[in-house]
């Protein structure tokens, strides 16, 4: 508990502007790709390839990123604000809305950083704490209905070769349940944390931008080859745990803009 | 009936639209035979405003998509907020849901809802019918939408929650506000046990007696369910509705249910999440003679390779006697949960 209020207290106290050295804004952009290629929504044909050869296109891809944290070098973090009606530290990255796909980080007290990490999901705390605002606002159609809980990852698109769904190709990807006696709850919140190999040196008043790129690719690909022909249309924690395994690995450092 | 009192009190006073009154103290209380509430009252305080947006919300069909279904629809305060007409409750375009209405009351208490348990947190229940294409066939949005369209609504919201417009966190706190203050506590049992006036008849007492040594092994406490999950041996398998396990994703889960309150029991037939039986005592005849094993099966139901719960039809009587004694007249009779339109 008291190693809890620490984590939460140090980077509010780092926020105070008589910092000797300052502080300045973090820019986290999230680079939607496919392979080497942009990510472009809602395409006439099928320009993509699954690992299986599987032609797709998309119509939808949003994730929810949260608990965003960045390493000093010297082994202690910057822990970006979150607030108890989760409007602040959470952020839905919609492909579709461009401003989105920018996360700002505030008051980051300036020195050297080596390591951004994030969760992919929305934990437990913002379901059990009721309902919520900003980011997380239940109408933002990324909230399971009948199984109460965030929708973490949602990728919809279409593929000539399921045929049981028209086509569709449909992964709502979520879980944030946990229980010991409960073996078939399934927790699909996962923490990426990715090194800055550059290194990031943030001064009083700059606003250099991390970025980032995530290759929906990975999603299809390592270790677990995803196959569009059958079970295209997933809507359980349990249904996706394969695609999750996966997808941790698709968001990776790219570079730094100063 | 301390409830009761508050909401009349704030009730006089919230009429007057001129001269915005001293608001009277508007709480939730909780009756002394309850355990303590689980609703995380300390992000949504009440407000006898807050409340009755939430009544008017419950009681109006803007929620669905075509204007015809409302909460109330459903769930009528008369029948302790349960279905009166349905076995499956009907949504728009007469489309029939797949499991009977549960009634309503003590929600403040309960840690899931739904016969499988899908919802864990109060606030995010009305979701759920408002989305099932089966019931309200509608969405969040476009119900928000609906809502800061029209002006009472956005006047209401304004006053309420100080913002601007309608969002889903203030819809949605405003029907919780509403739900949280239907405490059904006033039934002749509560009045027995509270030393409040009422003495059971002998039958009555039998039952309870009964109750306790064969039934309150789930529905325990003075809120008659235990909130637990459990098989009680409807089927020997499960492949229409697989309760719990849909949830959990579990075959150690498969044919659970909630355990549901016996509170108003006598008002809210039919019972079981399938509406299968029309009486008490079809599912007293169910619980000694009538359950089916599957591997789920509730172990209290399947004692030294006896299936059920053995009772006489004396037993029967008498526990429906004592059943009858936990309907609440004055719940039902509470105006301040009726229809305000």
């Amino acid at each position: 508990m008291a190693a809890l209020l620490l984590s939460i207290v140090l980077p509010s106290c780092d926020n105070e502007e008589n910092q000797p050295s300052g502080s300045g804004t973090v820019t986290v952009k999230f680079d939607n790709r496919v392979g080497d290629t942009n990510l472009n929504l809602d395409t006439e044909d099928y320009p993509y390839s699954n690992d299986l050869g599987q032609e797709f296109k998309v119509s939808m891809l949003r994730y929810y990123i949260s608990n965003v944290k960045l390493k000093r070098t010297d082994g202690t973090y910057y822990e970006d604000e979150v607030s108890d009606d989760g409007s602040k530290g959470y952020y839905l990255v919609d492909e579709a809305n461009p401003e989105s796909t920018e996360l700002n980080l505030k008051n980051v007290p300036a020195g050297d950083y080596d390591e951004l990490s994030f969760v992919i999901g929305v934990d437990a705390s913002r379901v059990t704490e009721g309902v919520q605002t900003g980011a997380l606002y239940p109408a933002n159609d990324m909230f399971w209905s009948w199984n109460a809980g965030y929708i973490f990852v949602r990728f919809e698109g279409f593929s000539p070769v399921p045929t049981e769904t028209n086509n569709g190709v449909i992964y709502h990807i979520g879980g944030y349940k946990s229980d010991p006696s409960n073996p078939g709850l399934v927790d699909n919140i996962r923490e990426r944390k990715i090194a800055i190999t550059e290194g990031l040196s943030v001064k009083k008043d700059a606003n250099p931008m991390i970025h980032l790129k995530m290759d929906l690719l990975e999603f299809f690909k390592d270790p677990n080859a995803i196959d569009f022909s059958s079970n295209a249309s997933r809507h359980s924690p349990a249904a996706c745990t394969d695609i999750v395994e996966n997808y941790v690995k698709a968001f990776t450092f790219d570079h730094i803009h100063e | 009936m301390v409830i009761c009192t508050t909401i009349l009190a704030a009730g006089i006073t919230g009429c007057t639209d001129e001269e915005k009154p001293v608001e009277p103290a508007f709480s939730f209380r909780k009756p002394v035979n309850f355990p303590e509430p689980v609703y995380t009252f300390e992000n949504n305080p009440l407000t006898k405003d807050g409340f009755e947006l939430g009544r008017r919300l419950f009681y109006d069909p803007i929620l669905s998509s075509d204007g015809t279904i409302s909460c109330s629809s459903c769930h009528q305060p008369v029948r302790a907020f349960s279905d009166p007409a349905h076995v499956f409750s009907i949504g728009v375009e007469n489309r029939m849901g797949n499991r009977n209405a549960p009634p309503i009351f003590n929600l403040a208490f309960q840690k899931f809802f739904f016969w499988d348990g899908g919802v864990n947190h109060l606030d995010f229940v009305p979701i759920n019918p408002i989305e099932n294409e089966l019931e309200m066939n509608s969405s969040l949005s476009s119900v928000l939408e609906r809502l800061n369209q029209d002006d009472y609504y956005s006047g209401q919201f304004r006053k309420v929650f100080g913002k601007d417009t309608v969002d889903s966190r203030q819809m949605l706190h405003a029907m919780s506000q509403f739900l949280l203050m239907l405490v059904s506590d006033n039934s002749s049992y509560d009045k027995y046990i509270r030393n409040e006036g009422y003495l059971l008849s002998a039958s009555e007492a039998r039952g309870l007696n009964l109750f306790g040594q064969k039934c309150a092994h789930c529905h325990a406490t003075d809120l008659f369910s235990d909130g637990s999950f459990r098989n009680n041996g409807l089927d020997p398998a499960f492949s229409n509705d697989p309760g719990r396990s849909r949830i959990t994703e579990s075959g150690a889960d498969l044919g659970k249910f909630k355990v549901p309150s016996l509170r108003n029991i006598a008002l809210t037939e039919p019972y079981m999440h399938d509406g299968r039986f029309a009486s008490l005592q079809e599912v007293l005849d169910h619980y000694s003679d009538g359950v089916q094993y599957s591997p789920t099966l509730d172990p209290f139901l399947n004692q030294e390779g006896t299936l059920g719960i053995p009772l006489s039809e004396q037993e029967k009587q008498d526990i429906i006697a004592f059943l009858l004694t936990l309907t609440d007249e004055s719940f039902i009779g509470n105006s301040q949960f009726y229809d305000p339109f």
